[in-house]
């Protein structure tokens, strides 16, 4: 378990989170869809999803986004307040892909003590998966 | 000999965007009509024309769209922006032989909201010898950068790689610098610093992103016609006192990684021999250059090949500032590919001819008797030498 | 469609601009931990104030929070989105989208603003508004419309937790545009692979001993010389006589680049390709692998041999001696 918090602080504009890589699996797939309560087929039924042109079940940005969360927050520790969560997706992430998530603090704001944290997920087949926006506020 | 023979008329662009939102035969015509204002010719002037084989707007298009009549020469050149200077190369040779009058040489592309090249030859392979990319493609050895990079990497490893390194940043530095003030170019207003250029991300190592060219939607267009016809222009004309086209010996499109040494362009070499002779010209009369920039490194081999810097030298003259506004030679003046526009090359010809008729939106301060202007590399090239009329 | 019936079409959709998706919806469950630990395992959070109530209350959060990025499952619709969803004001408009030819449909972009963490008990209701309807856009997955829903998210005081843009596209997949040749008979499509050469007379003896595991270098059998990539002529003496010898692909690197962009389907990033002096005499390009491409040097030593890099491929691999 996680129980050191980051200090506003011990940051700096530039500096890296450290990369971390996710294998994509059927079982993500499905099991975060299911988590999000996103019934949607092509996240759960490979025949609907190529019925929709792609080879297999692919990631929802439910899940996209559920990732993005707790690789910062997995991150910053326990006392940071998540503020914002922006990203855009890319290429789709299917089964037998690896996802590598990168993040890199991009902006810090002294008076509210929240910095922005720009992260990337590549995965190793069709390049970029999602890009996006973290704010969190940092304990000073 | 096709010294003073002829000369060009008149220059057109369009402008240069991600996104033209028209055809590319529409910015073609727009691009010609141009060039025709320019000169102060009517289209029924023309009976000449060439472009890339690449390009995608038909001849009689073309013609009919304009208002062009007869035509009674016509040609292209293959091998992408190898074609760039052959489109003078042909145009000469037609004009010297009686052939025709007045050429339009042209290319127009929506290289960016169309077809890539960054891409490479991964999609649709637009060359017709698959095989000879087959053997690059399933290592995954398929885009431009990529193959520049190879000749790069070996370069830096006889010439110093820390040396080179430098003469990369000052390449797209002062390119940079000359497109920040040129209002047509996509990256007017727009210089960068050290720290900016180290900053972007590696596209091919050891090439980072403002190491590569743009990709741009636009057209360029020149015309050339018969010497004692130029003079009654409204611009005059700005004479071709000599034009190689060369392939060397065992040369593959962009791939050449088996010859003795790759560390050089020897059919830029051989083009320049060409050039040189037939203009009765040295290095030293050549007072500022369109170096074609799909690359940086490129610049620095060519500029060996056309003699401003022995073999494996040209990091030190870049890097003394030879191809600053003030300068030995002045390089690339609008910007060049790097950051005016990506036209093949075409639009380094528009440039040339406004440094010898002292239009540039970067006029060097000094006097501009002739300029060098050169086709893409890697693949069979070319390159020109212009000058003012006698 | 015409300009005409785009007119009409592109009036229909934007008659939608600007609508409650629906009264506001409550979550069929309220904030919960079971809900909490489900979503925390998949999605690999590793806060205790996620999942250990005893260890949470003595965090500055005071007690047990929601992982914040969950905020828009708490009110999905759930299980009958699968079998028979709500017919919603978003549904009528992708209903309406999907009637002239927009059938696909794509989560683009979201952006949550969180204004206090949720707690267990916390309720959360959403209320929904069609936001904007882009102009119709050319892109990667084919001709389409871009709809922002804007979602504000209250708890059971009616103050707002949470602010949502949420984007999705709405296209005419790319391939209903040659409906003339859909009938594919490949109904499992699998993970891309590499492209491959095509073959023909001159080359494909080559390829083939390749997918055998041998790296053939073809010779002339009137002058010896050795000569790759393969050609029907002997540039040194003009015979068309030739045949093969085996490489030991015994080499070393003449010089090499390391590919990050852009990335093509098929292949791993960063991609390292040399130019390889084999000791035979001849070069050949092929991908130098388990190795740190910092590392790499020109004049290196390295050994190769044939292996399948992927379902369908064998080539030429090389790693440093």
């Amino acid at each position: 378990m996680i129980t050191e918090t980051i200090s506003f602080a011990s940051v700096n504009v530039g500096d890296k989170l450290p990369g971390k890589e996710v294998p994509i699996t059927s079982a993500l797939i499905v099991g975060g869809a299911l988590a999000s309560r996103d019934f949607t087929s092509v996240h759960h039924d490979k025949k609907v999803a190529q019925a929709n042109g792609l080879p297999d079940v692919f990631m929802n940005i439910l899940t996209s986004n559920g990732l993005m969360g707790s690789y910062v927050t997995n991150w910053t520790g326990p006392d940071a307040t998540v503020k914002k969560i922006a990203l855009k997706l890319g290429a789709p992430n299917l089964p037998g892909f690896v996802m590598t998530l990168v993040g890199e603090i991009k902006a810090k704001d002294d008076s509210t003590g929240i910095v922005d944290i720009e992260v990337i997920g590549e995965n190793n087949v069709w390049g970029m998966h999602m890009a996006g926006t973290v704010q969190v506020q940092l304990p000073q | 000999m096709v010294k003073d023979k002829a000369a060009i008329v008149g220059i057109g662009n369009t402008e240069f965007s991600k996104n033209s939102g028209r055809s590319e035969l529409q910015l073609t015509c727009e691009a010609v009509r141009a060039a025709l204002d320019d000169a102060g010719l009517k289209p029924s002037d023309v009976d000449g024309m060439t472009t890339f084989t690449m390009d995608s707007t038909d001849e009689i298009e073309l013609a009919r769209a304009v208002g062009i009549g007869d035509i009674t020469f016509y040609s292209r050149v293959p091998h992408g922006g190898g074609a760039a200077t052959g489109l003078i190369h042909q145009a000469v040779m037609a004009i010297a032989s009686g052939m025709c009058e007045t050429v339009v040489c042209y290319r127009g592309l929506n290289g960016r909201s169309g077809h890539r090249f960054s891409e490479g030859v991964s999609g649709n392979i637009i060359t017709a010898d698959a095989m000879h990319w087959g053997w690059y493609m399933p290592s995954g050895l398929m885009t431009p950068a990529s193959w520049v990079a190879m000749y790069t990497q070996r370069y830096m490893h006889l010439a110093g790689e820390d040396k080179v390194k430098e003469a990369l940043f000052e390449v797209a530095y002062t390119t940079r610098q000359h497109g920040a003030t040129n209002p047509a170019a996509m990256f007017y207003d727009h210089p960068f610093d050290r720290a900016e250029y180290d900053a972007q991300k590696k596209i091919v190592g050891p090439l980072k992103l403002y190491d590569c060219c743009l990709e741009s939607d636009g057209a360029s267009a020149v015309i050339i016609t018969r010497a004692d016809k130029a003079r009654a222009c409204k611009h005059g004309g700005v004479a071709i006192k000599g034009v190689g086209q060369s392939a060397a010996k065992n040369m593959e499109s962009m791939t050449s990684f088996y010859r003795d040494e790759i560390a050089a362009i020897p059919s830029m070499d051989v083009a320049a021999k060409e050039a040189y002779k037939q203009s009765g010209l040295t290095p030293d009369d050549i007072d500022a250059a369109v170096i074609y920039d799909a690359f940086t490194p490129i610049v620095l081999w060519q500029l060996e090949s056309w003699g401003f810097a022995d073999p494996l030298k040209s990091a030190d003259f870049v890097l003394e500032g030879g191809l600053r506004l003030d300068g030995r030679l002045p390089t690339n003046t609008h910007g060049g590919q790097l950051s005016e526009a990506y036209i093949h090359g075409v639009n380094g010809i528009v440039e040339a001819t406004r440094l010898v008729r002292g239009t540039s939106k970067n006029q060097p301060d000094k006097e501009i008797n002739h300029a060098l202007v050169t086709s893409g590399v890697g693949v069979p090239t070319g390159g020109a030498l212009l000058g003012k009329m006698d | 469609m015409t300009p005409e019936e785009t007119k009409a079409f592109e009036e229909k959709i934007h008659a939608f601009v600007g609508r409650e998706n629906g009264p506001p919806k409550r979550g069929n469950d309220d904030v919960n931990e079971a809900m909490i630990r489900h979503w925390a395992e998949v999605m690999g959070d590793e806060l205790g104030t996620y999942t250990d109530a005893e260890y949470a209350a003595g965090t500055g959060k005071g007690g047990l929070i929601a992982p914040p990025a969950m905020l828009q499952a708490w009110s999905m619709e759930g299980y009958p989105m699968a079998e028979n969803p709500a017919q919603d004001i978003q549904r009528q408009l992708h209903n309406v989208f999907d009637a002239h030819g927009f059938t696909g449909v794509l989560g683009t972009n979201t952006s949550t603003e969180f204004f206090r963490d949720l707690k267990p008990g916390d309720q959360v209701t959403a209320h929904c508004i069609i936001d904007t309807i882009s102009e119709q856009k050319a892109t990667g997955r084919g001709i389409g419309y871009f709809i922002e829903t804007l979602t504000t998210y209250t708890d059971q005081n009616g103050e707002e937790v949470g602010k949502q843009v949420f984007r999705v596209l709405k296209f005419i997949p790319a391939d209903s545009n040659d409906a003339a040749d859909s009938s594919t008979e490949d109904d499992s499509p699998s993970v891309p692979t590499r492209i491959t050469s095509p073959r023909g007379h001159d080359n494909s003896w080559w390829w083939k001993a390749c997918d055998e595991g041998k790296i053939l270098i073809q010779r002339c059998t009137s002058c010896q010389t050795l000569r790759h990539p393969p050609r029907p002529m002997c540039g040194e003496c003009q015979s068309i006589e030739w045949d093969s010898i085996e490489s030991t692909l015994d080499g070393e690197v003449y010089s090499f680049t390391t590919l990050h962009y852009p990335k093509i389907p098929g292949y791993q990033y960063p991609n390292t390709v040399g130019v390889i002096q084999l000791s035979e005499g001849t070069r050949l390009v092929a991908n130098i692998v388990d190795i740190d491409y910092e590392t790499i040097k020109i004049g290196m030593k390295v050994k190769g041999s044939v292996e399948q890099v992927d379902e369908k491929t064998m080539l030429p691999v090389f790693r440093p001696e």
